[in-house]
C-alpha cells in the first residue's frame, strides 16, 4: 500500500532571502508574514500537513528565532503526537569544526543522522519560502511508480524568467534528460520548484560518495541525469517564488482580485496565531462609521476609522481618521495616525506613522533607490519594524526606512525619491 | 502548599433561557456566539483568569456539546497545569438516588464530593451567562475581609426593572465598596429595593455545606436566587453585598441581546477586550485558521464588527459578523448579528435580525419590514436554514431551526414564528 507517512520530509528555511531587504533584518525568509495572518513557511508546512506527512526536519541557519517561534510544538499543523513531529535542525560544530550550511546538499548531509533516525523510504526536500498549493502525496506516488531516483517538481514558466530557475529538457516519459543551472539562453520553459523527492537510499549513498557536492541544482542533479532515472513531476497552478520586493508584493496584491488564485483559507494553509504570544485574543476587525475600505484584505484585530483601499492589512493595524492607504502591505500593529498617508508602501510590524505623514508619493516611481537599486526600482517604499514617522514628513518613491528609526533619525521633512534612513 | 489555589470557581452553565428561544435550542445560553468571535462564557473565563483564578469547574447540563467542545481542555484561557485546570462536571448517574441536576444549587450540592476534595478557603459560584469585566479578587478579598458566609455582586439596576431580578438591600457599612444585605427578595411584584444579584456568589465552603444539606433535606426547590439565599437571610448568616459598578450584559431576551452586541460597536465599547484580556477558544469551529477578511470593490463597511473568515461585497452597517459570513454584491445587512457561515445573497436586505449559524439567504430576500403599529422588533433565524429568493419576513418573527425550505413561507407577517 502506497503510503505517505513513509516519506521524512525536510523543509529548507535557511536562506537570507537578502533582496527582501529590511523585511529579513530580523528574521528569515520564510518567516516573513504574508498575506495578512500568515508567514512563508505555513504555505510549505500546511502543504505537508494536507499531504499525510508525519515528520518533518526544518532546516534553519540565517537568523531562526522568529521561526522557531512560529513553528512551536508543530501543533498548529498538527505535527504533534507519537509518531508526529517537527524538528528544527540547526546547523553544528561537527568533526571540522566548522560548519555552516553550504548548500541544499550539504545541508542534507549535515543531517543524515536525523534521516537515519527517522527511518524512511523517500526523502521530500521542501523550500520554506514559496507561496502555493500542492498535493506532495500525488508527487510521491508518481516517483514510485517511475521507479525514480530522483524526482524534481516543475513547472512551466515563461521563458523570460527561465534564467533564474533550474532549467530542465525532459522526453516524452518525463525523464529529464538535460540540465542546466539558472541558463543565460532559454532553451526550455520547464523550472525547477526546488521541491525533490529521493529515494532515501540512494540519497544518503551519493552524499557519502561525493563530499565535493554541496547543491542540488548545481552539483546532484546534472550528475544524477547522467546515470540514474531522474524524472520532472509536473505542477499546474499558482506558485510564486517571493524573494524579491516586487515578486512579494504583487503575490500579495494577488490576493486582492476577485477571482484570486491564492485562497490560503480554501487551500488550507494554516497560520500560527498563538506565536504571536498575545494575551488577549485579536478581536473582530471594528470599523467606525465614516470608514471606507474597498479592494482589502483586513485582519482581526485592525481598527479602521480612516479609507484602506487595494491593501493587505496584517491584525491589530490602526488606521485613524483622514487616513489613506492605497496598494500597500501593512504588517501588524502598525498604527497609522490621523490625516497620513500611505501609497505604495510594505511596512513591516508595529512601524508608526506620525499624524500627516505622507509615505510614498510622487510621479517618479522609476528612480530607483540610491543604495538598493537592484531591490527597489518600480516605486514600493520600504518601512522597517518599528520605525517611527514624525509627524508631516514626506517619503518619496523607492525609499527604504530602516529599522527601529526614530524620529531624530529623520533631518529633514521630506525624504526624495530613492533615498534611506 | 503555596501554590494550591485557595478558591475553587465553579460556573453554573447549564441554564437554556426560554426566551432566547430558537438561540438555545441546541446549546445552553453560555455558549451562545458574541461578539463576532467569542461565547457568552468567554467573559467569565477570562475574568477568572484575569482574576489568577484558575481552578474551575463548570456545571453543565442542557446540551452541553458545544459548551464542552468550546471549553476544550482550558488551554485557551491557560488554565491547565497542575493546580489549574477545568473540570466539566456533568448530572452523572451514581449509588442510591442520582438524578438530573434540580437546579443550580443542586448541581453544586451533587459535586460537594468534587469541592471536598480540592478542600478551597472560599468557593466562588458564578453564572457563565453575562457580559461583564470584573475583577473577583476584589469580591474576595471583601468576603475575607467582612468573614463573610455569603458574599454576593450586586448592580443597581432602575427599580422598574427590579422585578427581574434577585434584589438586595445592602446598608452602607463600607459605603460604595458594599455592605451587610439586610434584605433579600427573590423576582419581588413591588421592589422596594434594587441591588440585583449578578449571580456572582462567594461562599464559605463550611456553611454552603449546611445550608445545601438543609435544603435538600427539606425543600422541593434548589436554586441559589430562590432558596439557598433567602435560607441564609432567615438562619441570620453574615450575607454582605459587592457593589459592582461596571457594565453589564445581562441578555435574558432576544432585544437585551441584540442590544449587548451592539454595545461592543464605536471606538470606545465598555469592555476593553484587549486591555482586559478577553479570550475565546480558537480552535472551536477552526476560528484560527480563517483568512483575513476580504472585501470588494464595491463593498460599504460602517460602524460594525467583523472577524477573519467573512466575505464583504455589499453594504453592513452597524452589525456584528463572525467568520465566515459572506455578503454579496448589492445585499445590505443592517443593525443585526450573524453567526457563523450566513451568507446573504444578492440584493437581499437584512434589517434588525440576529441570524444562527449556517443560514443561506436567497438573492432578494427582504427581512425586517416594520410592523403596522411602527416599531421595529427583532427577528431570529434558527440554525440551519434556507430561505428562498425573494422571501419576504416581516420584524420580530422567529423561524425555527433545520426547518425543510419548503416549510418556510414566501411571506412571514411581523411577528410571526415558523415551526
Amino acid at each position: 500500500m502506497s503510503n505517505p507517512e513513509d516519506t521524512l520530509v525536510l523543509l529548507l528555511a535557511g536562506g537570507v532571502g537578502s533582496r527582501l531587504n529590511v523585511l529579513v533584518k530580523t528574521r528569515a525568509k520564510p518567516s516573513v508574514p504574508f498575506a495578512g495572518l500568515y508567514r512563508i513557511i505555513d504555505f510549505s508546512l500546511s502543504n505537508v500537513m494536507n499531504s499525510g506527512m508525519k515528520k518533518i526536519g526544518v532546516l534553519t541557519q540565517y537568523k531562526p528565532l522568529s521561526l522557531m517561534r512560529h513553528l512551536a510544538t508543530g501543533e498548529a499543523w498538527d505535527f504533534t503526537g507519537r509518531s508526529r513531529g517537527v524538528k528544527i535542525l540547526p546547523p553544528s560544530t561537527g568533526f571540522r569544526d566548522s560548519d555552516w550550511y553550504k548548500g541544499t546538499a550539504d545541508a542534507i548531509r549535515q543531517n543524515l543522522s536525523f534521516i537515519k533516525a527517522n527511518p524512511s523510504k523517500e526523502i521530500l526536500i521542501l523550500s520554506g519560502d514559496h507561496i502555493y498549493q500542492m498535493d506532495l502525496f500525488a508527487m510521491v506516488e508518481f516517483h514510485r511508480q517511475k521507479n525514480a531516483d530522483i524526482t524534481v517538481g516543475m513547472m512551466i514558466v515563461p521563458e523570460s524568467q527561465i534564467h533564474q530557475f533550474g532549467a530542465g529538457i525532459t522526453n516524452d516519459e518525463g525523464r529529464i534528460i538535460e540540465w542546466e543551472e539558472k541558463p543565460k539562453v532559454a532553451r526550455t520553459n520547464l523550472a525547477s520548484m526546488g521541491i525533490y523527492v529521493f529515494n532515501t537510499e540512494y540519497i544518503l549513498n551519493l552524499l557519502t560518495e561525493d563530499k565535493e557536492m554541496v547543491d542540488f541544482g548545481i552539483n546532484l542533479i546534472p550528475k544524477a541525469i547522467a546515470k540514474d532515472n531522474v524524472f520532472a513531476y509536473p505542477f499546474e497552478g499558482y506558485w510564486r517564488d517571493v524573494g524579491t520586493i516586487q515578486a512579494y508584493w504583487e503575490a500579495n496584491m494577488d490576493l486582492l482580485k476577485d477571482d484570486s488564485e491564492i485562497t490560503p483559507e480554501t487551500w488550507g494553509i494554516r497560520p500560527n496565531p498563538e506565536s504571536e504570544q498575545l494575551f488577549a485574543d485579536r478581536i473582530p476587525a471594528r470599523f467606525a462609521a465614516g470608514s471606507k475600505v474597498n479592494g482589502s484584505m483586513i485582519s482581526a484585530g485592525c481598527v479602521i476609522e480612516g479609507e484602506v483601499i487595494n491593501s493587505v492589512l496584517s491584525p491589530g493595524v490602526k488606521v485613524g481618521t483622514g487616513c489613506r492607504i492605497t496598494d500597500s502591505i501593512i504588517m501588524h500593529d502598525c498604527v497609522i495616525e490621523e490625516g497620513a498617508a500611505v501609497d505604495l508602501a510594505i511596512m513591516d510590524k508595529r512601524v508608526k506613522v506620525g499624524k500627516g505623514a505622507v509615505v510614498g508619493t510622487g510621479v517618479n516611481k522609476g528612480v530607483p533607490n540610491s543604495k538598493y537599486p537592484d531591490h527597489l526600482y518600480t516605486g514600493i517604499s520600504l518601512v522597517g519594524k518599528e520605525a517611527e514617522i514624525p509627524p508631516e514628513t514626506i517619503i518619496g518613491r523607492n525609499c527604504i526606512i530602516n529599522p527601529w528609526s526614530k524620529q531624530e533619525d529623520f533631518s529633514t521633512k521630506v525624504l526624495l525619491d530613492g533615498e534611506t534612513i | 502548599m503555596k501554590l494550591k489555589p485557595k478558591t475553587l470557581a465553579m460556573i453554573l452553565a447549564g441554564g437554556r433561557v426560554d426566551d432566547l428561544g430558537v438561540l438555545t435550542f441546541h446549546r445552553p445560553k453560555s455558549a451562545i456566539p458574541f461578539g463576532g468571535f467569542t461565547r457568552v462564557i468567554d467573559f467569565s473565563l477570562s475574568n477568572l483568569m484575569n482574576s489568577g483564578l484558575e481552578r474551575v469547574a463548570i456545571l453543565s447540563q442542557y446540551r452541553s456539546y458545544s459548551l464542552i467542545n468550546h471549553i476544550g481542555i482550558g488551554t485557551a484561557w491557560d488554565m491547565i497545569g497542575r493546580y489549574r485546570g477545568i473540570s466539566v462536571l456533568p448530572p452523572y448517574q451514581g449509588y442510591g438516588n442520582s438524578q438530573w441536576y434540580r437546579g443550580s444549587s443542586d448541581a453544586v450540592y451533587q459535586n460537594l464530593d468534587f469541592v471536598d476534595y480540592l478542600n478551597p478557603e472560599q468557593l466562588l459560584i458564578l453564572s457563565g451567562d453575562h457580559i461583564y469585566q470584573m475583577d473577583y479578587r476584589e469580591i474576595i478579598n471583601y468576603h475575607r475581609e467582612k468573614d463573610a458566609d455569603l458574599t454576593m455582586a450586586c448592580l443597581k439596576v432602575p427599580m422598574d426593572e427590579a422585578h427581574r431580578f434577585g434584589v438586595a438591600d445592602i446598608d452602607d457599612e463600607d459605603g460604595e465598596l458594599g455592605g451587610r444585605v439586610v434584605r433579600y427578595s427573590e423576582k419581588p411584584g413591588s421592589p422596594e429595593f434594587n441591588w440585583a444579584s449578578m449571580t456572582v456568589f462567594c461562599f464559605k465552603p463550611k456553611v454552603l455545606y449546611e445550608v445545601l444539606e438543609s435544603n435538600n433535606r427539606e425543600a422541593t426547590s434548589h436554586e441559589f436566587g430562590r432558596d439557598i439565599i433567602p435560607r441564609m437571610m432567615h438562619e441570620n448568616r453574615r450575607v454582605f453585598g459587592y457593589k459592582f459598578k461596571g457594565y453589564w450584559g445581562y441578555t435574558g431576551t432576544i432585544e437585551e441581546f441584540r442590544q449587548a452586541n451592539m454595545d461592543m460597536l464605536g471606538v470606545d465599547p465598555p469592555i476593553n477586550f484587549v486591555d482586559w484580556n478577553i479570550r475565546t477558544n480558537l480552535e472551536h469551529r477552526n476560528i484560527r485558521d480563517c483568512q483575513p477578511l476580504k472585501i470588494g470593490n464595491n463593498a460599504q463597511i460602517s460602524d460594525s464588527l467583523i472577524y477573519n473568515g467573512c466575505i464583504i461585497e455589499g453594504e453592513v452597517e452597524r452589525s456584528i459578523l463572525f467568520p465566515g459570513t459572506y455578503v454579496e454584491k448589492g445585499a445590505k445587512v443592517k443593525d443585526s448579528v450573524l453567526f457563523f457561515k450566513n451568507a446573504v445573497g444578492k440584493g437581499a436586505l437584512l434589517d434588525r435580525i440576529i441570524s444562527d449559524v449556517n443560514t443561506t439567504f436567497g438573492s432578494g430576500v427582504r427581512i425586517g419590514e416594520e410592523t403596522k403599529s411602527g416599531s421595529k422588533a427583532t427577528t431570529v433565524i434558527g440554525w440551519n436554514n434556507f430561505i428562498k429568493t425573494n422571501t419576504i419576513i416581516g420584524s420580530g418573527c422567529t423561524v425555527y431551526p433545520s426547518l425543510p425550505p419548503e416549510k418556510i413561507p414566501k411571506q412571514i407577517e411581523p411577528g410571526e414564528v415558523v415551526r
